[in-house]
């Protein structure tokens, strides 16, 4: 039987390739299904915590800050503050070509933000489309015509676009 | 309630941070629990309880590939755990073993922190996997434009610009000159780390930290096996805090902004107040676990340095580099080197040094109380923790 | 591990008791998102614990990533099961070995009342696959193994050396099939395993409160021990971790398995059971497969028959022993098995508290 000293020349160190693909199939559950079924109908809702009266936006089954069950539906405006941006400088897999601004808006009579894409700014200059933003601009919500009940349905723009 | 168990940090080993296709994980594993027990001065057969970190599995491509490292951490035959709590999972790992041992389960442990993350090939995707699928994935939201909407709303709320961001990674990489682990031991400047790619607006690529891989090992023990007089490390202080994970819900928030950390705060309090301390700027080192120089400015006011607004204008002012105090990041920090599962295990591993006067080159003088923070999930984690001396 | 962890420290350790617990089981509920179900579960085992949710100090947490298709899950789901501004923390482990560092936080004295909670949702992913993922991708994905491999692994260990497992697998089979959920929702037959042996997986969670309060059940003793990862370094047959681990618990509550009246043991198949029985000392070598035929009152609920789902099972079983004590018997043993194919192993000694609570 052959032995291996310690002087055996090295090998090169193996790489085996492998790939990571699981099936999914999320159950967004009640509150997530009525917030995209409204979006078909071109609205925007929120749950209320019974506790802490905070209409939540994007609507979801409970209030983990409060821990009980939201109640009651709100449908809250189409226009709303914009509470932070970044503009995505690196591409991505399933998104536009960069640069593309991703921003946390919350929209009137909601008391919580969400995210969504931020469209129709002039990016041709990254500085001073941020110095802009940083300004937080009013934006508003535009629905898209095909909807697919996804959060991508709607976007937003500068008010004064 | 009864008295809590002292417990200290009786060794440390680590491995060099950068990508190691040398060798495989366990082989890491080993040699970083080998030279932790070796600092204790501590035998195998000694140790009681085992406790690994690693996240996410997706960096790696293996499901629960803990299973197949613990092993070379000693874990047969004895009480073994895998932590997986993102950015702070090093951190929560001793932690588990500091429970078990407060608990009085055993009475020494080997904590370790691994990172395998040159194994993924499309690094970004799997950091946008760990996003709510339902609401906020689509967006293509990953850890970097995670950190970059907090950045901007710092900019927004209390004037940070690049520039004092751009200061913060200097020093950094200064410190990481000292560190013979660090992956980037370039002493980058403010104008280089200006002048680096965009990577979300207003983060570029030297405000972010590299990929790093290798492994951290602590060996911690009960008050009673501490005392060989050998020098050790008292955990004085340590606290954990979860806020929620919707960032929408934490604007303008009673408690607490997106960007004042409240979770932070929260853990700070409670482990600065164990410890008797007012300010974590009482320390002489404080390792801050912040992937992104914007996020190491947010702890600041968790941290009591000073008030929030008042950040950038302390950053100007030199605060943290060598000649100061506190020393912030002497090892340069997640910037120089962040395996993601072992990091915030770095971070206390490097001030348990620190405090035990072993640091090396980056051994700060007269070193006796440091403090080590961990942060992560969607800036949702966070840890405290206090170690002396005496 | 120390020897007398009960002995000389016992006065300077909290006790710690089991307050309330909760086990959700369904199927494909698409009503609920997973953080509804983990919220609704954990809701429902604080309301039994009559202990409010703002007098909660921590938080404990069994889950996988790769099972949950979220990729670093806590951050998403540990709100869900009441995390916020909680100290919080978050294993990748079965909820037993949860169950253990929830007990530990409490017993320290550094933690009041603790929450544990530990799931499983198979039916958004795929068991299979992600049970194929565990195996390194060196020596054993290319075969294809999966739990349920290692599992017909020691089921033709036992049968070969075992007589009494042929004999008696028909009956011990059979009230696990009576149990048993839909047909469709078992993993492929893994030869000699029949599909009556194996699992019918579930979307389960289950959630545990504990308070250094008194209260109806008190946490007696805790073991955990681990084997080696390479299937083929283990002894599939003896389950060394879980002798060890049972073997620890029971000594540190200083009883022996013959005084413990209900039996909850975590068991991925018909033939992990019955071997759990040997590993706990509850059968003797040979006979763990007629032990579970004549005692319909071990894992009363079907055990694997009734819903399975890493990571949760260690939970289920330690919740099902709580209730189980609250009904009469003095004295539980639960035990649960991690990843991969039961690499590691908690034991927990429960007993009812006389005085009440």
């Amino acid at each position: 039987m052959a032995e291996l000293t310690a002087d055996q020349e090295p090998v090169p160190p193996l790489t085996i390739a492998g790939h990571w693909d699981f099936r999914y199939q999320y159950f967004a559950g009640d509150a997530a299904s009525r917030f995209f079924h409204e979006l078909g109908n071109g609205r925007i809702m929120g749950t209320l915590c019974p506790q802490c009266q905070r209409v939540l936006v994007p609507a979801r089954g409970f209030c983990d800050a409060c821990y009980v069950s939201t109640t009651d539906w709100r449908q809250v405006g189409d226009r709303g503050r914009l509470e932070t941006f970044t503009i995505l400088a690196s591409r991505f897999p399933g998104l536009p070509d960069p640069p593309v601004v991703i921003g946390y808006v919350t929209l009137a009579g909601a008391s919580t933000a969400l995210l969504n894409f931020v469209l129709g700014l002039d990016l041709t200059d990254v500085e001073a489309a941020a110095t802009r933003l940083l300004a937080q601009p009013a934006v508003e919500v535009r629905f898209r015509d095909q909807r697919e009940g996804r959060i991508t349905d709607f976007f937003f723009q500068l008010a004064d676009a | 309630m009864c008295p809590v168990r002292e417990l200290a940090i009786i060794g440390v080993g680590q491995t060099a941070y950068r990508r190691r296709h040398d060798c495989s994980t366990p082989e890491l594993v080993s040699q970083a629990v080998t030279a932790a027990l070796h600092d204790a001065g501590i035998p195998m057969q000694d140790v009681d309880i085992v406790t690994g970190g690693f996240a996410p599995d997706g960096l790696a491509g293996e499901n629960c590939p803990d299973k197949r490292f613990l092993p070379a951490a000693g874990a047969v035959g004895r009480w073994s755990m895998r932590v997986n709590t993102g950015g702070t999972t090093g951190i929560a790992a001793a932690y588990a073993a500091m429970d078990l041992l407060a608990a009085r389960y055993g009475d020494i442990a080997v904590a370790v922190g691994v990172e395998r993350m040159a194994q993924a090939v499309n690094v970004p995707a799997v950091f946008n996997s760990i996003f709510d699928p339902v609401y906020e994935r689509d967006t293509g939201l990953s850890t970097i434009s995670m950190g970059a909407l907090r950045a901007a709303r710092m900019m927004m709320k209390w004037g940070y610009t690049p520039q004092v961001w751009a200061e913060v990674a200097a020093r950094n990489y200064a410190h990481a000159t000292r560190n013979p682990l660090a992956q980037i031991t370039r002493p980058y400047t403010a104008d280089e780390v200006l002048a680096s790619r965009l990577l979300a607006w207003p983060i570029r690529q030297l405000d972010a930290c590299p990929i790093s891989e290798g492994v951290c090992a602590v060996v911690l023990a009960g008050a009673e096996v501490a005392q060989r007089g050998r020098a050790v490390a008292w955990v004085r202080g340590r606290a954990s805090c979860t806020d929620t994970y919707n960032m929408g819900d934490r604007f303008d928030r009673a408690d607490g902004d997106l960007v004042d950390l409240l979770s932070l705060h929260r853990a700070t309090e409670k482990a600065l107040g164990q410890a008797g301390l007012p300010s974590a700027a009482e320390a002489d080192v404080v390792e801050i676990h912040a992937p992104f120089t914007h996020a190491e400015t947010m702890a600041y006011a968790p941290l009591r340095f000073c008030a929030a607004e008042d950040g950038a204008d302390l950053v100007r002012a030199g605060f943290g580099r060598w000649d100061s105090r506190p020393v912030i990041n002497p090892s340069g920090g997640p910037q120089a080197a962040n395996p993601v599962g072992a990091t915030a295990l770095v971070r206390l591993a490097e001030c348990a040094l620190q405090v035990r006067r072993a640091a090396g080159e980056r051994q700060v003088p007269d070193a006796a109380l440091a403090v080590a923070t961990g942060q992560g999930g969607a800036s949702q984690f966070s840890t405290c923790t206090v170690l002396t001396a005496a | 591990m120390s020897s007398s962890p009960a002995g000389a420290a016992a006065d300077s350790v909290q006790k710690v008791y089991v307050h309330g617990t909760a086990v959700h089981r369904s199927w494909a509920d698409r009503s609920a998102s997973l953080t509804d179900l983990i919220f609704s579960a954990t809701r429902t085992a604080l309301e039994r614990a009559s202990i409010r949710w703002r007098d909660i100090d921590s938080v404990v947490l069994g889950a996988h990533d790769v099972t949950d298709g979220r990729s670093l899950t806590s951050m998403v789901t540990a709100p869900a099961a009441g995390a916020y501004l909680k100290d919080e923390i978050r294993l990748g482990e079965d909820g037993a070995s949860a169950f253990v560092l929830g007990t530990a936080q409490v017993r320290s004295g550094s933690c009041g009342a603790c929450i544990v909670a530990a799931w499983g949702r198979a039916s958004e992913s795929d068991p299979d696959a992600v049970a194929a993922a565990l195996f390194d991708p060196f020596f054993s994905q290319p075969l294809g193994l999966t739990e349920i491999t290692v599992s017909a692994l020691r089921a033709g260990a036992a049968l070969a050396r075992y007589p009494g497992y042929q004999e008696w697998r028909g009956p011990a089979g059979a009230r696990r099939r009576a149990a048993a959920g839909v047909e469709a929702r078992r993993p492929a037959v893994q030869l000699p395993l029949r599909s009556g042996e194996l699992p019918v997986w579930s979307d389960i969670v289950a959630v545990a409160v504990l308070s250094a309060q008194p209260g109806p059940v008190e946490v007696r003793g805790v073991g955990m021990s681990t084997e080696p990862y390479q299937v083929g370094d283990r002894d599939l047959l003896g389950l060394p971790a879980l002798s060890q681990a049972s073997g620890q618990a029971l000594r540190s509550a200083g009883c022996a398995v013959g005084e413990v009246g209900v039996l909850e043991l975590d068991g991925l198949t018909l033939f992990d059971e019955a071997l759990a029985l040997e590993a706990v000392g509850a059968a003797s070598a040979g006979d763990g497969m007629r032990v579970l035929a004549q005692r319909s009152d071990i894992n009363a609920d079907g055990g694997f028959a009734a819903g399975y789902c890493a990571p949760a099972m260690g939970l289920v079983r330690i919740c099902a022993a709580a209730g189980r004590l609250t009904g009469g018997s003095d004295l539980a043993l639960a035990t649960g098995s991690t990843v991969v194919a039961a690499q590691g192993q908690a034991a927990i000694v429960l007993s009812r508290n006389q005085g009440g609570g």
